[in-house]
């Protein structure tokens, strides 16, 4: 999951979990809200009838009578005044019943004693504990409401702030490292970022693609100079050994070790000649505007190579569309491509095996070329490196020099193609080529 | 003939000297770009070999200079630069043959025998080889007037070792000359047995080939 991505969840996902959480416990928080006001108002009033008796005397509210009782019209409030037993002491709020005129209600009751010329009197003053709550819905609704809108605005603020945040990142896997074909040619631009770990994450990128570029080069270019100059060493041994070949003096031990010094020295010349063609492979010398028509290349290379059909008896089944073509290649390098490929078709085969070279257009435009061979097959941890150079797999057949493959896969390289290889220990191996929109 | 050699690696050009010495060219060696220039002023040569990679000098420029002074000379431009630039601009220049080192000097022979039937117009060449006759050009083999098929590589074989008749020439020298520049890493296989046991099963059809001779372990050789 992109870190992007990962954020948004994880922001949305919080701002929900607190949402919840205060959707759950609103109408606890706003009951005892209304209740303490509640309180606080009984209280108020309660110092206000205190304060009107201590100014005006209990007469006030008596007018003659010995006691004191008022509610409102639909009997919501009341506060009464009346005289209690000296022993009673009460400073209490809570909840309790009261009958007025036959209507039994449920109020909250302040009740209070106090003292007046040495008397003892109560003074309640109760409130309906339905008019306590009465705003409690409305109260919920607005809350959650501006809540909402608040959690929305700030998720919609973090997201435009993660996205800024984090497009520098989106920008050096873009232009870094997704789609980077080996060797990366282009200059490196540094991304334009203030987060000094994107800066650190992107000039270290940079730094190692450098590195990368630069072992590559010198790779290169020692590969070519080594190989260039171990070939006229190799010019002289092979002609020094040619002379002494031609003597007609010679004994026969002495013909045959100098054949066989021969073979190692043209051993020696054919791995200096292949990886000079993989140095120059690499080096783009090779002009890349041939047209090809596969079914001709093929009839060519089954003719160059027919000698070793016939030698192990292979079976060779070429089905391949005449019209097919593929444009922007070289020849030769395409014929060495597919020609190492049946090479290898019939040295890792069986004795009177069989070879199927097929061509198919996938759905994409893509051209593909297969070849099948039905030989020993390649072990499944070896398949990884056949395309190494100087990687010996099949060891127990003990021929070729390791460079076949190699040759193979630089050359697809060269024109973009994509090789795949599936094998089967003791059923044969099957190349794939790829022409990607030909 | 005269052959100007003109290569700085002096063993390499020894033995080149070594092995035409044997089929009676005369050769004279240059090892460098000034001596090459003085040498082609001084004398004139049926056959000039340069060496590309020169200390003082690039071959291609003495190519220029040397078409002036010896018109008639065939050129072979001998290098370890195989890009196809040089290629194209040495035979542009006038070159008439380019070999990659490393080459075999039957190979370079070869060459020079070529040349050599191409600028006298030997066209109408046919070789006789025991009751056979071999036309080069049609590139045929002829049984009185009966006409013997070989495959390409078949002739190619044979015509090769009919070229250096009365000399052993080994498989790798074979192989190396059919299959050309080609990079193939194989050479331990019998398939040049198997080529000349095929031609001789055909050419047996019609008359007696034992001038085609296996030297054991080495190679074949004609003998006349």
């Amino acid at each position: 999951m992109k870190l992007s991505t990962k954020l948004t969840l994880f922001i949305t996902g919080s701002k929900l979990a607190i949402v919840l959480l205060f959707v759950l416990a609103l109408p606890f928080l706003i009951k005892q809200i209304a209740s303490q006001y509640t309180n606080y108002t009984l209280n108020q009033q309660r110092q206000k009838v205190l304060d009107i008796v201590s100014r005006n005397g209990l007469d006030y509210y008596f007018q003659g009578d010995d006691s004191y009782g008022s509610y409102t019209m639909l009997k919501e409030e009341f506060i009464a005044l009346l005289p209690v037993e000296p022993s009673l002491k009460m400073d209490t709020i809570k909840d309790s019943q009261r009958l007025i005129e036959s209507d039994t209600l449920n109020y909250r009751v302040l009740s209070y004693t106090f003292n007046n010329d040495n008397k003892n009197y109560l003074l309640e003053i109760g409130k309906t504990t339905d008019s306590i709550n009465q705003y409690n819905k409305p109260l919920q609704q607005f809350a959650l409401f501006v809540l909402i809108t608040l959690i929305v605005l700030t998720i919609l603020i973090d997201l435009t702030f993660v996205r800024i945040l984090v497009r520098p990142l989106a920008k050096i896997i873009g232009t870094k490292l997704t789609n980077r074909r080996f060797p990366f040619k282009d200059k490196q631009e540094q991304i334009q970022t203030s987060t000094t770990d994107f800066k650190y994450l992107d000039e270290s990128l940079i730094l190692l693609m450098n590195q990368i570029n630069e072992a590559f080069y010198k790779e290169r270019e020692f590969t070519s100079n080594a190989s260039h100059e171990l070939m006229t060493p190799i010019s002289i041994l092979q002609n020094k050994l040619e002379n002494l070949l031609s003597d007609e003096n010679l004994d026969g031990p002495t013909s045959l070790a100098l054949i066989e010094m021969m073979k190692t020295v043209t051993r020696l010349k054919n791995i200096t000649k292949s990886l000079l063609l993989i140095s120059r492979i690499e080096n783009e010398q090779y002009i890349r505007d041939d047209e090809v028509k596969p079914l001709l290349l093929f009839n060519e290379i089954i003719e160059e190579i027919d000698h070793r059909l016939e030698e192990k008896h292979i079976k060779i089944f070429l089905n391949i569309s005449p019209d097919s073509s593929l444009k922007g290649m070289n020849k030769d390098l395409l014929f060495q491509l597919f020609f190492n490929l049946v090479h290898n078709a019939i040295k890792f085969n069986r004795d009177k095996g069989e070879i199927f070279i097929n061509d198919k257009y996938l759905n994409n435009g893509a051209y593909e070329i297969t070849i099948t061979d039905t030989g020993i097959g390649i072990p499944k941890d070896d398949l990884a490196s056949i395309f190494d150079r100087f990687k010996k797999t099949n060891l127990q057949e003990d021929v070729g020099y390791g460079l076949g493959l190699a040759i193979v896969k630089s050359i697809s390289m060269y024109h973009q193609l994509q090789i795949n290889v599936q094998s089967e220990i003791g059923k044969g191996t099957t190349f794939t080529i790829t022409f990607p929109n030909n | 003939m005269k052959v100007l050699i003109i290569e700085d690696e002096k063993t390499l050009a020894y033995e080149m000297e070594a092995f035409l010495k044997k089929s009676f060219y005369l050769c004279d060696l240059a090892h460098n770009f000034r001596t090459g220039l003085e040498q082609l002023e001084l004398n004139k040569y049926d056959f000039i070999l340069i060496d590309l990679n020169l200390p003082d000098g690039d071959g291609l420029d003495i190519l220029k200079s040397a078409k002036k002074s010896n018109p008639d000379a065939a050129y072979i431009i001998i290098t370890a630069r195989t890009n196809l630039k040089d290629r194209v601009n040495g035979l542009d220049l006038g070159a008439d043959d380019y070999l990659a080192k490393p080459f075999y000097l039957l190979e370079l022979q070869s060459r020079m025998q070529a040349i050599t039937r191409r600028k006298f117009s030997i066209t109408e060449e046919l070789l006789p080889i025991g009751e056979f006759n071999v036309d080069l050009q049609k590139r045929l083999v002829i049984f009185k007037e009966q006409q013997i098929e070989l495959s390409r590589k078949e002739f190619d074989l044979f015509s090769y070792l009919l070229l250096h008749k009365n000399r052993v020439l080994t498989r790798v020298q074979l192989s190396e000359h059919i299959w050309g520049t080609f990079v193939n890493d194989d050479y331990d296989s019998n398939y040049i047995d198997a080529h000349i046991k095929n031609i001789r099963k055909k050419l047996n059809t019609w008359a007696d080939t034992e001038w085609l001779e296996t030297v054991r372990g080495v190679g074949y050789r004609i003998k006349k």
